[in-house]
């Protein structure tokens, strides 16, 4: 379903991810382009984030590997991945500001680190960076001072700081209200228009999965069921993807095999 | 024919909780078949539905039978779907709790903490150390702030607890010491034992209450926030981040803050010396410096540096492994606090026979 001709940024080979003896992910291959938007979802405690860590290093893989620009992701102290990592913006599911400091210190920290820019020009990049996800004064606030959803964007301005050629984003626009929430599908498809970056991100909300991706990836108990373009996900007939675009409700929630029957008289 | 015998029991319009507590001692009931009538029932709350699901699966174990009569079939639909098969933990088997398992788990467990607890020592000797001419992941200041925060701020309560110590010493001592006639033994006495023992042990019990719990605090919650996986992903070492400005910071202050609790201590000795002796002041220091030699002092400054390592590895230690929420860093600190003072002791004893 994938188009083998197009130029791929990420490529994951088999990947088996495990939590002591629970498998989480079951040998997952696929490959995100580059330029492209992809979604990933599935139902809560698929593994979406999972995958999201294992690509990007944090969880070490039980067997498989993950390229991203060709480059193969080891484990931290590998200075080839730490090289690669400087290139990627994460945003994690809850923010993960570093909560002993300010937001404007948590945005400027990646260049701080990365870059030998003039602390004025820093600056000047956080307040752009604050002011692209709306939050243009918060920058002397602390973490623990913001509302959740402020904490996301702050968190998506941090990921942003360094322009990076690869974004990923798990569920931005979770605790958001719909016009923010449109209003952050907005700015995602605007960096990609402007800097061509990749963007992976996963999220449950249909109408920005319908506005912002080019390609999902569907992800069913570990498994991966469905790779490739929106429109033909879209055009599939039945099964758990269309029960997912349709919120159907899931058949057989409890397994009713086994059950002990009730012995009746005169049903009303 | 023989009747079997039954129970019928009129369910009330509303099966909700508080009848079920009334009740319950028919799920007790095991020689007669139930019947119950619901057809007053109205309403059925979860209580209730569970309570009828209960009793239907102990009337079949028990061989006997439960008849619903006058059921509406809403109700019995309600009955259906909360009649999903119920999964009990698996019960432990023998097997599992053999002695020999048990020992065996509890041996692996041990060497999985050793063998993190080592790793975690040697990735902060390394990144304190040689990482540092790879790279350097400390916010600019960092080191300042953290020897401001865990050196400056101890100095008040270290000093002041090594002179009340040390009056309290020399004090104990010198009566005694009075009754032989050896007064003038208090001066290298109390010299040698602060400068030897209780300088840097004080401090580094001290240390280890203030520093080390502030450590694994800290960790602990930038862990369980995802902070550390953040700054993984921005390519900064957590470890150099977190760990090594304070690493230093406390290599540092806590030799100083050691010299200055044993002054303190000297100090007090020094007025009991004066006031309760009578020993001028001259012959106190002269026989401090007559008793003292460099190799206590030797002794002093290295067992100041290998406590603050001690402190700042097992306070971090602690935070690294942290699991779960708020409830685990409070776990953990309370653990990284006592553990660090138990093993801070322990190399006390164990330099007595090598230094
Ligand atoms: N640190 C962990 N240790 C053990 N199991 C974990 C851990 N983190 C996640 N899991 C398990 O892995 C599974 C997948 O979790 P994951 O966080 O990837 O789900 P998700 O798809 O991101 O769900 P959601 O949409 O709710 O965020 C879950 O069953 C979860 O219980
Ligand atoms: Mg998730």
């Amino acid at each position: 379903m994938l188009n083998p001709l197009k130029k791929d940024i990420v490529r994951i080979n088999n990947l088996v991810v495990k939590y002591g003896e629970n498998t989480i992910l079951n040998d997952i291959s696929t490959r995100f382009y580059s330029s492209e938007i992809r979604v990933i979802l599935g139902t809560s405690g698929c593994g979406k984030t999972t995958l999201l860590k294992s690509i990007i290093g944090l969880l070490k893989p039980f067997s498989g590997t993950v390229y991203i620009e060709n480059t193969e992701i080891k484990d931290q102290d590998d200075p080839e991945t730490v090289k690669i990592l400087k290139k990627i913006g994460v945003l994690f599911q809850n923010g993960a500001l570093l909560g002993s400091m300010t937001v404007g210190e948590n945005v400027a920290l990646p260049l701080q680190m990365h870059t030998n820019l003039p602390d004025s020009i820093i600056k000047e990049i956080v307040q752009l960076k604050l002011a692209q996800v709306d939050l243009p004064n918060a920058s002397e606030l602390y973490p623990g001072e913001l509302s959740g959803g402020m904490k996301k964007r702050a968190a998506l301005a941090r990921a942003l700081a360094l322009d990076p050629p690869l974004l990923f984003c798990d569920e931005p626009s979770a605790g958001l209200d719909p016009v923010t929430s449109a209003g952050l599908d907005e700015l995602l498809l605007k960096i990609r228009k402007t800097l061509g970056i990749t963007i992976i991100v996963v999220t449950h909300e249909l109408l920005s999965i319908e506005k912002i991706a080019d390609n999902i990836t569907f992800l069913s108990k570990g498994a991966l069921l469905f790779d490739g373009p929106l429109k033909d996900a879209l055009a599939l007939e039945k099964g758990p993807i269309v029960d997912f675009f349709k919120r159907h409700e899931p058949k057989n929630k409890f397994h009713l095999s086994n059950t002990t029957d009730f012995f009746v008289e005169n049903i009303k | 024919m023989v009747s079997i015998s039954q129970k019928i029991i009129t369910i009330p319009p509303v099966l909700d909780r508080n009848w079920v507590e009334q009740s319950n001692s028919l799920l007790c009931e095991r020689n007669r078949n139930l019947i119950l009538d619901l057809s007053k029932t109205v309403r059925i709350d979860s209580a209730g539905l569970c309570f009828i699901k209960l009793l239907n699966l102990q009337c079949k174990n028990s061989g006997k039978k439960l008849i619903l009569r006058n059921i509406s079939s809403d109700h019995l639909n309600l009955l259906k779907t909360c009649n999903f098969p119920f999964q009990d933990k698996e019960s432990p088997d023998s097997f599992k709790n053999s002695f020999f398992v048990s020992t065996g788990d509890t041996f692996i467990k041990f060497m999985n903490n050793s063998v993190h607890a080592l790793s975690v020592l040697t990735e902060m000797l390394y990144w304190g150390t040689f990482g540092l001419l790879k790279k350097q992941d400390f916010k600019r200041g960092a080191l300042g702030e953290q020897m401001y925060q865990l050196g400056y701020k101890a100095f008040g309560i270290v000093t002041l607890l090594s002179f009340l110590i040390g009056i309290v010493l020399s004090l104990q001592s010198a009566m005694q010491l009075r009754n032989f006639g050896a007064g003038i033994f208090l001066a290298p006495l109390i010299g040698i034992t602060m400068v030897r023992e209780m300088g840097p042990l004080l401090t580094a019990i001290i240390l280890a209450g203030r520093t080390g719990s502030a450590t694994t605090a800290e960790i602990a919650t930038m862990g369980v926030g995802e902070e550390l996986d953040a700054l993984q992903t921005m390519g900064i070492n957590p470890i150099q981040f977190a760990v090594v400005p304070k690493f230093w910071a406390i290599s540092i202050t806590m030799p100083i803050l050691s010299i200055l609790a044993t002054a303190a201590g000297i100090l007090g000795g020094f007025f009991v010396a004066i006031f309760y002796l009578d020993l001028s002041s001259s012959i106190f220091w002269g026989e401090l410096s007559k008793h003292l030699h460099l190799r206590d002092l030797n002794a002093g400054f290295i067992k100041s540096v290998v406590f603050s390592w001690l402190i700042i590895w097992i306070g971090s230690y602690y935070g690294l492994r942290v699991r779960g929420g708020a409830e685990a860093v409070g776990r953990e600190t309370t653990a990284s606090v006592v553990t660090g003072i138990f093993i801070i002791i322990l190399a006390d004893a164990i330099f007595s026979f090598i230094l």
